[in-house]
């Protein structure tokens, strides 16, 4: 029997990562906060770790107003002006 | 950066924007909710990782080759037992809800095609989270496959290309462990064609259009937008909503303009609205003569803690029965004094809400609302009355429902529009 599958195509967004840099060393990383409970607290944790183990290190940090939203063209832009390497957070 | 409950979902996600092999870090789930110093071991755990993905070379990502057709992928399958056989092999493959599903067939699916008046590889929309591509081909298959007729194509239609406008925040509907789905409200005269019921038992069972309408809409959510249960779609507890949610506006019984009005459509062109929402919770009142009577009822059964509407800019949504809504026309009130009545009376005491959910939700979330206010402050269950939804819906007796929604999502209507955008008429069909 010939059946039509139901399943979907994905329409890739096309997006790719930026190059890794060897070290952390003097750069700037940014810290996007999903607003979920308690990253707020879980990244200022990272960013005093950071701060006492990388030299040089800069922390450019942001929240989404909504976890459930994507972040808004503001914060990309900030993040895209601000940072080297970015680490987000996602889930519960 | 992600906790062990959600790392299907983020890895999807990377796929999605076109990045398999980014770069995650796993901590062990729960985060939130969870004392502080535990949450702040299990990040110790990992900060060595991180650090370590942040500086190691990413693998040249390998392109899919599978991805951004619009022709449908026609599989065959081959059972001696037709009806087991291929129910199991349904199951197999992860497409549907649960239940037993029509077959595919070409014949059927052709046919299905035909009752949208446009052609099969017509993209109606891109489905999130998986990004699906919605063709009106597969869109039929899904809806062979709840049970539709062709007839039934139409709205489906409008359904999809309401679903997938930015602020209904589709994504967000679809991954989120908030209970919500998709509620579709069909208004007009071709509810009355197609057998959707707005009347008695709406919310079903009964031998209407409701059923396979609402189910067909789960199956495209579920199969092109891929939010499957558990890994993708991460809903803690879910609602019977969820297999199907579709009801018709009782236009017939409002003594009101109608939802569909109120949204600028009239006469002949019908509507179909989508609201992100909760299972309805009922509201009875069998006692109430007066206006302010029922809307006291209604008031005081809207006004309850851990409702995600009070975190957002929401709309709630009321379902008047009919009776209840002519008691409360009776005495001259109209539907916006309905909704400023809900916006002054439901209200919450900020007692009812931990200090946690006050100083994040209340005081950091939404300051403009509410920095400065303390516990004697009332919550509103919508920021503006006109954010209120009202319409009328059901049959005989004394009972109303309110619709919770997820909140952070916003209701859309779409009217039912053939391909040259005129209106899909009752002589139609």
């Amino acid at each position: 029997m010939k059946l039509c599958s139901p399943a979907g195509h994905t329409l890739p967004l096309g997006l790719s990562a930026v190059a890794r840099p060897r070290s952390l060393e003097g750069l700037r990383i940014g810290l996007l906060d999903n607003s979920k409970p308690p990253v707020d607290k879980m990244f200022a944790h990272i960013e005093r770790q950071l701060r006492a183990t990388v030299p040089g290190v800069e922390i450019y940090s942001v929240s989404k107003q909504v976890a459930s939203q994507p972040a808004d063209a503001k914060i990309m832009q900030g993040l895209r002006q601000n940072c080297d390497v970015v680490i987000n957070a996602l889930g519960d | 950066m992600i906790s062990t409950s959600f790392v299907a979902l983020a890895h999807n996600q990377a796929k999605v924007l076109g990045m398999p092999s980014m770069p995650t870090v796993v901590l062990p789930h729960p985060i939130g909710g969870t004392p502080l110093d535990s949450v702040l071991a299990k990040l110790d755990a990992v900060l060595p990782e991180i650090i370590a993905k942040l500086t190691t070379a990413l693998p040249a990502e390998v392109a899919d080759t599978k991805t951004a057709g619009t022709s449908s992928t026609w599989v065959d399958i081959g059972t001696s037992d037709e009806w087991h056989g291929l129910q199991c092999e349904f199951i197999e493959r992860g497409w549907g809800d649960g239940l037993p599903l029509v077959p595919p067939t070409e014949a059927r699916v052709a046919a299905m095609v035909g009752g949208a008046g446009l052609p099969k590889q017509h993209i109606v929309g891109v489905v999130a989270p998986s990004m699906g591509v919605a063709t009106v081909e597969l869109i039929a298959a899904n809806a062979v496959m709840a049970g539709c007729r062709p007839e039934h194509m139409p709205v489906l239609v409008a359904a999809v290309q309401a679903l997938v406008e930015p602020q209904f925040n589709l994504y967000g509907c679809q991954a989120t462990t908030h209970c919500v789905a998709p509620l579709l409200i069909v208004s007009g005269p071709l509810t009355q064609k197609l057998n959707i019921h707005g009347g008695s038992g709406m919310f079903g069972p009964g031998p209407w259009a409701n059923g396979v309408i609402g189910r067909a809409v789960r199956l495209i959510l579920l199969n092109i937008g891929g939010a499957k249960p558990v890994d993708i779609d991460k809903a803690t507890m879910g609602h019977p909503g969820k297999y199907t949610f579709c009801i018709a506006e009782n236009e017939e019984a409002s003594p009101w303009p109608t939802l569909r009005a109120e949204r600028g459509y009239t006469g002949d062109v019908s509507t179909v609205t989508v609201v992100g929402g909760e299972a309805p919770h009922n509201i009875n009142d069998h006692e109430s003569t007066t206006a302010n009577g029922v809307l006291t009822t209604v008031c005081g059964a809207m006004a309850e803690s851990g409702q995600n509407t009070v975190y957002y800019k929401a709309e709630p949504l009321l379902i008047l029965g009919p009776e209840h809504a002519a008691t409360i026309a009776a005495e001259g009130f109209t539907k916006d004094d309905v909704k400023r009545c809900i916006y002054d009376n439901a209200r919450i005491p900020m007692t009812r809400f931990s200090q946690e959910i006050i100083e994040r939700r209340f005081w950091r979330r939404l300051p403009i609302r509410y920095r400065n206010m303390h516990l004697d402050t009332m919550v509103t269950v919508a920021h503006r009355p006109e954010d209120v939804m009202v319409m009328v819906g059901g049959g005989a007796g004394k009972h109303s429902m309110w619709v919770p929604t997820f909140g952070s999502t916003r209701s859309v209507t779409r009217a039912i529009l053939k391909s040259d955008c005129t209106a899909w008429l009752p002589s139609d069909f």
